[in-house]
């Protein structure tokens, strides 16, 4: 069914809800100069320690994992956390290694506006513990019911559970057609082909198997892990939806194929502003893809001409994780990558066509990245001024030199930077709190408001190593808006949707609906925008994924509204 | 030492040390200038080679390093002035002539960006930086179809580099001696076509570290290409008893035992090595090159699909499988693999292309198969292959 003809069906009920769902009033928080974020794991127990069974064979899966979800399982109106557990490789049998946990968060807020902000392991509960060596994970209503369901990539297949509405998941590989047996990493959710429900991309990384290991020796003839160019590339997957719950591997008639690269990170958006959404893969070691949308079923792989493939020079990066939005206000989506010690992490300003620019010199990015190796990042707005931010999560692949000796020498710190609203950006990672003092090996990061205050809070990962939950203390000094699509039926969430918040005197800030992006992770669905010192609204426009448009002028900040098709005035 | 073995940090804390004790040495502060640069510190960088520039001013390498460091750190004009300077130098010309032409791309002054380019790429003709500048330039002027030219071009020259020589830098290089920096040499002369050296190399990081597994699958394939089947069996057995990456061992020793057209011994090997990984599309596509010998064809179809399935773009793999699919009379089928052969364009297409004719001919669609044929006929010409024209003549006077 055709999403512009639903309008005419929505109820009276439907209608009055538009624009109602006033959730959460501004909390009256003290402003406080201390740090930004501040690390609250333990304190809302939520415990997982990441394992990835490194015995000494260094095996290549054992350094990528693994990833994070934040999604709301339970339609309670808060963000639960899945976390992805590694496990042990090679002799080990799997039944002894531990698995992927399911946080609830049973948020309470209390008549003055505090928080207590606390996690239960629901993972037996509601069936997402299955054993498998584990990476990332995305989120998508991919059947249409109005919850998200969740897809776990592996070392090994991946697995799709449905969310049955009730708390609990039902796994659903083998019965919807995916399950590919390639090492896959990134995956989106994303309907290419605009026939209203949600399809799939998997990115997938090497050829390498327990039983093809290389040995590699670092600089010192120490052992150490293999560079990405050990192996071979295996291909990417493009699983489109058919609408009752099954997938159809369409990846060699999409045209995903023709191209090869290992591929970690995804994220959708529309690159070259045609009004369709791309797929933007970040290949480590080997050249990024811009698959560009050729609104018939297939893609064309633009990513060397856009210029979004290669550094300035025309070498590949070790690309790994990927943030997409408009950091520069002009309405179209730049992408920020982050890539491996020595390269420096590269941001490509987006000409509003699909041409890139190398921006990561002029905006002040090159030179405080050259010493990191980054994986998870995002934009997100964390002081709610109106520019989008960045937050990378950081950890060697190789051994650094200084801890060599210690068990596990890859530790790096997380970085935090400000966008200053003139094109360029100042860290703060020093302001961000000790969390940002304390090295680890980091890898995933999810971002959403977890504690519902109208700042964004993080959930990144350690290989490894403990899950950190940064919570925002500084956000909700400035106005801010969180929004939620609702679409009568289909991609529900509104998968793909352009929304702009217009302010006056102001520049548009503009949002994708989408939970892909970063490194192995998924992000909130709700769209969030800080707007500055003032509250005030002029209009929100939705384009959504079909193309049609609507504008609501009566939205205003400081609060989480939903947006129901059909419903603008 | 430090700088040698890339301890960044570290090498610039003694680079700096070094200035503090001996201002005017040039050493250095230009090595320090590198350091920095790798950290992308280029403001930095620039600050030292100046100072570098006033103990040494004829540093050729360094006043291209100081233009570079400066474009980098967004001081257009000054960059541009010395880049402009080594226009004189030969040696340094390429380099000066691509970092005028970024200048001008930054700018958005396309039209000079590119004459820029063109003139590096004229000075030296394997400048694959010079190719990529001049494909994005293109791209922003409209002239798509020159930009995937470029694009094709800087495909083939990769990284390649006009250097300017740099006796300082490689001074400090040549401090490293460890097997893996030997063993990178080996491999870069085996890329270079030099096999006499390339197992020189590989034999001295043997000797250096007798655990380099990878310098013994490497010398698998080596002597094999020298015709010493002896050495490269007793590789083999020194891979195998390493235990690590032995699929690419037991894939290396196949294609030698290929070469002394020990086909049973050959198609063990790539089945070992496919067991070990499933995913090895060069190890199927090998197999099914034997299975075609013993004219198994179904079977050698089968493992030209693997291959497939393991690297979708292995055009190799798929002209076998069209190839495959005539002989087992599957003329529709072969034609459906073999179309997806006509692009890209490159060498290898004007032969795919006449594979494709013939499939049409196979399958009675003479129009087509003479359509396919000129097709490939003008392919061939545009990449020189006069033997496949002469062949493609004298089928279609036959057509005809």
């Amino acid at each position: 069914m055709k999403l512009s003809a639903l309008s005419c069906q929505l109820s009276a009920v439907a209608l009055s809800l538009a624009v109602t769902a006033i959730l959460e009033p501004v909390a009256a928080r003290q402003l406080a100069s201390g740090p930004i974020f501040v690390e609250s794991s333990a304190a809302s127990e939520l415990t997982f320690t990441h394992v990835n069974g490194a015995n000494g064979q260094y095996y290549m899966a054992e350094q990528m994992g693994a990833g994070v979800a934040l999604l709301d399982y339970d339609g309670d109106g808060d963000l639960d956390v899945f976390l992805v557990q590694g496990g042990s490789l090679g002799d080990k049998p799997p039944a002894t290694s531990p698995t992927s946990r399911l946080f609830r968060n049973d948020l309470t807020v209390g008549a003055d506006g505090s928080r207590k902000l606390r996690f239960t392991d629901v993972t037996d509960k509601a069936g997402v513990g299955a054993r498998t060596y584990g990476m990332g994970a995305a989120t998508g209503d991919y059947d249409g019911d109005g919850d998200l369901d969740l897809l776990v990539t592996s070392f090994g297949p991946e697995i799709l559970y449905r969310n049955n509405g009730n708390g609990t998941f039902t796994d659903v590989t083998r019965e919807s057609g995916v399950g590919d047996q390639q090492w896959s990493a990134g995956a989106a959710f994303v309907d290419y082909d605009r026939d209203g429900d949600l399809d799939l991309f998997v990115a997938n990384y090497l050829d390498f198997t327990i039983a093809n290991n290389k040995r590699c020796n670092d600089s010192l003839g120490a052992r150490d892990y293999c560079s990405p160019r050990s192996y071979r590339p295996v291909p990417d997957r493009l699983y489109r939806n058919d609408g009752k719950g099954r997938f159809t591997d369409v990846s060699e008639a999409a045209g995903i194929t023709k191209a090869d690269g290992a591929g970690l990170g995804v994220s959708t958006g529309d690159y070259n502003g045609d009004g369709w959404l791309d797929i933007y893969v970040a290949n480590d070691a080997t050249p990024n893809q811009l698959w560009i949308n050729q609104k018939n079923g297939t893609f064309k792989d633009d990513g060397l001409l856009s210029g979004s493939a290669l550094n300035a020079a025309g070498n590949p990066e070790g690309s790994m994780g990927i943030a997409s939005g408009d950091f520069d206000l002009d309405g179209d989506e730049d992408l920020f990558v982050t890539n491996i010690v020595g390269e420096t992490f590269v941001l490509y300003a987006n000409d509003g066509h699909g041409s890139f620019d190398d921006a990561r010199a002029r905006v002040g990015l090159a030179a405080p990245t050259a010493a990191f190796t980054g994986f998870g990042t995002d934009w997100f707005d964390y002081d709610n001024d109106g520019w989008l931010d960045l937050f990378i999560a950081n950890g060697a692949v190789n051994i650094i030199e200084a801890q060599r000796g210690e068990k596990f020498p890859f530790k790096m710190r997380n970085q935090l930077f400000r966008n200053t609203g003139n094109g360029r950006f100042e860290q703060t990672s020093k302001a961000g709190g000790p969390a940002f003092e304390r090295p680890d090996i980091g890898r995933a990061a999810a971002f959403g408001d977890i504690d519902n205050d109208g700042d964004v809070d993080i959930v990144t990962t350690n290989n490894n190593g403990p899950v950190q939950l940064l919570l925002n203390q500084t956000g909700n000094k400035n106005h801010w808006l969180e929004l939620r699509l609702q679409q009568p039926q289909g991609n529900r969430f509104g998968f793909g949707a352009w929304v702009g918040i217009e302010r006056a005197g102001k520049p548009t800030l503009w949002r994708r609906v989408r939970t892909d992006g970063s490194y192995l992770s998924a992000s909130d669905v709700r769209l969030h925008a800080g707007l500055g010192a003032s509250a005030a609204v002029t209009a929100v426009t939705v384009q959504w994924p079909d193309g049609v448009r609507e504008k609501w002028t009566t939205v205003s900040g400081d609060r989480v509204v939903t947006l129901t098709r059909g419903t603008a005035k | 030492m430090l700088h040698a073995w890339e301890q960044w940090d570290a090498s610039h804390e003694a680079y700096a040390r070094c200035q503090a004790l001996a201002p005017r040495n040039f050493e250095c502060q230009y090595l320090d200038a590198l350091v920095l640069q790798r950290l992308a510190r280029h403001a930095d960088a620039a600050t030292r080679l100046r100072q570098s520039l006033t103990v040494t001013p004829d540093y050729l390498p360094a006043r291209v390093a100081l233009a570079e460091a400066l474009f980098e750190a967004s001081s257009a004009d000054e960059s541009r002035r010395l880049f402009e300077s080594l226009l004189g130098e030969p040696r340094a010309e390429p380099a000066a002539e691509l970092g005028l032409g970024r200048l001008d791309a930054a700018a958005g002054l396309h039209d000079l960006a590119i004459a820029h380019f063109q003139r590096a790429i004229a000075l030296f003709p394997e400048f694959g930086a010079a190719y990529y500048a001049l494909a994005l330039s293109y791209r922003a002027v409209g002239k798509i179809e020159d930009a995937q030219r470029a694009l094709a071009l800087h495909a083939q020259f990769g990284t390649r580099w006009p250097a300017v020589e740099d006796p300082v830098k490689d001074a400090v290089l040549a401090l490293r001696d460890d097997s893996a920096t030997i063993l990178r040499r080996g491999i870069a002369l085996a890329d270079a076509g030099d096999v006499a050296g390339a197992i020189a190399a590989h034999e001295a990081a043997l000797a250096r570290d007798p655990s380099l597994a990878q310098a013994h699958i490497n010398l698998v394939s080596l002597y094999g290409r020298a015709g010493d089947y002896v050495k490269g069996e007793a590789h083999y057995r020194a891979a195998l008893a390493s235990g690590a990456d032995l699929g690419e061992a037991h894939y290396d020793y196949g294609v030698m035992l290929g070469l002394q057209e020990k086909w049973d011994l050959a198609a063990d090997a790539f089945r070992q090595a496919i067991a070990l990984n499933p995913a090895h599309a060069q190890a199927h596509n090998n197999l099914g090159q034997i299975l075609e010998r013993r004219k198994d064809f179904d079977a050698a179809a089968d493992e030209y699909r693997r291959a497939l399935d393991a690297q979708p773009n292995f055009r190799l793999a798929r002209f076998n499988l069209g190839r495959m699919l005539l002989a087992l009379g599957r003329n529709d089928d072969a034609i459906a693999e073999l179309a997806k052969l006509a692009q890209p364009q490159d060498a290898e297409t004007p032969r795919y292309v006449f594979a494709l004719s013939a499939a049409h001919l196979r399958a009675g669609h003479k129009d087509e198969a003479v359509k396919w044929a000129l097709e490939a006929r003008r392919l061939a010409v545009e990449h020189g292959q006069q033997e496949l024209v002469a062949i493609i003549d004298r089928d279609l006077a036959r057509l005809k």
